[in-house]
């Protein structure tokens, strides 16, 4: 119950009695990176933007994106191709793989 | 950024009341929207349900364990002060403003962060404190932590509610959403996410939450370039649009009071924002500083804020831009707040507009949830902080002294759901008395300013007392205070204070904290002079002069922290004199 607690901010104000940080007790983590999680997130809306943009191709484009380039026109097409690529490169980067 | 710095034209909607009954939606979103913002809700509750397993101690849950890369810390730190509301309200003051409202992101960020990287996060590294007012207990004293804290704890929560009241305005107005279904399921997700994994999750989820911001704002500016002709063709037809008005120069009007929409001297600018009230947020404000201090090593520590300075720099693409292209091509003026009227739209707006006039459904869904997304980051960076601060500087010091970790631990879960409790209530406190916001937003302000004085002395000074350094930080905080309830009652005051009889609210902020700064600096160093310093050896690893700075070891030129944060300063001066 009164266990002397762990915490570095204890003492009495004079910094002499803080202990070091003991970060080895983390060296056996195995903990998904978070870049992973970004990657698997940008893939699913990648995909999901990318077909939503090819399924509506075929209807005209926002008002104020007639006067651009065609290419540009279906802006979630080549938006969500790109969410998907990066995406896809960081779930392949970071996939939690047996060492 | 808090809000007193960083959205003042948004929250002139809490100044119009009458907004919460229009019933207007900008934006219809499908369902393939709908379902991209619940894969974003699901996957966040999911990080937060999966990091549970890692947050076993105080240090894991406080800290993140200090394991945390510079990459990821220096991320998190520009996320958590990314939120949607500095997205919206400042493209709404570059719409009102024009570029001069990069001052912000710029001189009003880059030299401070690069500060911390260099020259104040060693000292909080090696000091191995919790939290700023933990540095400030090791090197004054009891008391001004307490003063210190509790300002900061009370102030944090309050903020907090007023993000979440703000956020489901704009989900409101934006996409006629009911207000307080937004406020309940996203500060109960960010309650749920924060109390399971700590730190951890606060962090994970806001690098994630950067990344969704960046592709989800970033296509507005991209389109809106293509359709201008590029920078100069924006610049053409802002001119065209707007002769009168200078909108596309960061300098060249504030020789003067009256030269610029803003109403503010460069001095002001330079001085206010560019020095005490930047420094004192990027230096002090534990909110943003606590990403740092989880950082795995001191290389990692000084690294973080340089990495996310260049980040900083990069914002305005995706802010300000909005705003100027809504200058550019937005076929309707926009007006203030309190102007609108039947089929106008206002200031806070321009974003949303300019959201709808480019991205169909999906990406529509992907741009809203880059705002949920900053709500989301800035709540979980206040709430994660008042968990902190209230358990190591006011509960263990002032209430329970020598519980166990798990204890602390428990306690930190507890008052991460009572922080979402208390800015739940407070958003529905600002939703029944919308002026409360004006003075919790000045509240806040009270405190920054002086606190960089007081914390830049104490590092710096070995000289300086415990009762300097507590008399001075109550003298700024106090005065302060002063300053602001005098133009409260007597706005014709605002000239003393500002200097000139040209000046708008925007200067007031800026001097207000110069002169608060000054008055905590005068009067640290008064009070020292007559009282006894600490020993010098109690002073070691708190103080410049007194501390051995860890050497960086025999790394090549391009891993040393100075290196890019060099690069990082000169790109800021480049910037500053091309957009001059």
């Amino acid at each position: 119950m009164d266990e002397k607690p762990k915490d570095i901010n204890s003492g009495d104000g004079n910094g002499q009695d803080r202990p070091e940080i003991d970060l080895a007790k983390h060296s056996d983590h195995h903990m998904i990176p978070v870049w992973f999680f970004v990657g698997v997130i940008l893939l699913i809306y990648g995909i999901i933007i990318f077909f939503t943009g090819i399924s509506e191709r075929a209807d005209p484009p926002l008002e104020a994106l007639k006067s651009m380039p065609t290419w540009v026109q279906h802006p979630a097409i080549w938006w969500g191709a790109l969410l998907t690529v990066i995406g896809g490169i960081y779930v392949y980067a970071y996939t939690p793989r047996k060492s | 950024m808090h809000l007193f710095f960083s959205i003042p034209p948004l929250m002139l909607w809490f100044g119009a009341p009458d907004i919460t009954q229009v019933a207007k939606r900008l934006i219809l979103l499908s369902p393939v929207d709908i379902a991209i913002i619940a894969i974003y809700f699901a996957m966040v509750l999911g990080i937060g349900f999966y990091l549970q397993r890692y947050t076993k101690s105080g240090e894991d849950f406080f800290l993140a364990g200090r394991e945390m890369t510079a990459w990821v810390a220096g991320l998190s730190f520009v996320s958590a002060n990314l939120g949607a509301l500095e997205l919206m309200g400042w493209a709404a003051a570059a719409y009102q403003y024009g570029i001069l409202a990069t001052h912000w992101y710029w001189i009003g960020a880059i030299p401070a962060i690069l500060f911390l990287g260099l020259v104040l996060m060693p000292f909080y590294y090696i000091s191995k404190t919790h939290s700023v007012p933990g540095y400030l207990k090791l090197r004054f004293g009891e008391p001004t932590r307490a003063l210190s804290a509790i300002s900061f704890a009370f102030m944090t929560v309050l903020m907090s509610g007023i993000n979440m009241y703000a956020m489901a305005l704009v989900m409101k107005v934006v996409l006629g959403w009911n207000i307080h279904f937004s406020i309940w399921v996203s500060s109960l997700t960010v309650g749920a996410y924060v109390s399971l994994g700590g730190l951890f999750s606060a962090i994970f989820n806001e690098v994630l939450q950067f990344f969704l911001i960046w592709l989800g704002a970033m296509l507005i500016p991209i389109l809106g370039l293509v359709e201008t002709g590029g920078w100069r063709g924006l610049i053409a037809r802002i001119h065209q649009n707007y002769p009168q008005g200078d909108y596309t120069h960061l300098w060249r009007g504030l020789g003067h009071f009256s030269d610029n929409p803003m109403g503010i001297h460069w001095t002001g600018i330079v001085l206010g924002l560019g020095f005490v009230i930047s420094f004192g947020y990027w230096n002090t404000d534990f909110l943003v500083v606590q990403r740092i201090f989880a950082s795995k090593d001191i290389r990692a520590a000084k690294m973080a804020p340089i990495i996310g300075s260049y980040f900083k720099m990069a914002v305005p693409f995706i802010v300000i831009l909005p705003g100027l292209l809504g200058l550019a091509l937005l076929p309707f003026k926009l007006v203030p707040e309190s102007a609108v009227g039947l089929g106008q739209h206002s200031y806070n707006e321009v974003l949303p507009l300019m959201l709808a006039r480019y991205c169909g459904p999906g990406l529509l869904g992907l741009g809203i949830t880059a705002l949920i997304a900053g709500f989301m980051s800035g709540m979980a960076g206040n709430v994660s902080a008042f968990a902190t601060v209230w358990t190591y500087d006011i509960y263990r010091p002032l209430i329970r002294k020598n519980a166990s970790d798990d204890h602390y631990l428990s306690m930190g879960r507890w008052c991460t759901i009572l922080g979402v409790i208390i800015s739940i209530g407070t958003a529905y406190l600002v939703m029944s008395f919308g002026s409360i916001m004006d003075y919790v937003q000045a509240l806040f302000s009270f405190f920054v300013a002086p606190l960089f004085g007081t914390v830049l002395l104490g590092m710096m000074w070995k000289r300086v007392t415990p009762a300097g350094g507590f008399w001075g930080l109550l003298a700024g905080s106090v005065s302060s205070i002063g300053m602001f309830l005098m133009v409260k009652f007597d706005p014709c005051t605002l000239a003393y204070i500002a200097l000139s009889t040209g000046a708008k609210d925007m200067a007031e902020n800026m001097y207000r904290a110069l002169w608060s700064w000054l008055i905590c600096v005068i009067v640290t160093v008064a009070v020292s002079y007559v009282t006894k310093p600490k020993p010098v050896e109690e002073l070691t690893g708190l103080v410049y002069g007194c501390t051995e700075l860890p050497d960086e070891g025999d790394l090549p030129l391009w891993k040393r922290p100075i290196f890019w944060a060099v690069i990082s300063a000169v790109l800021f001066l480049i910037l500053q004199w091309i957009f001059w």
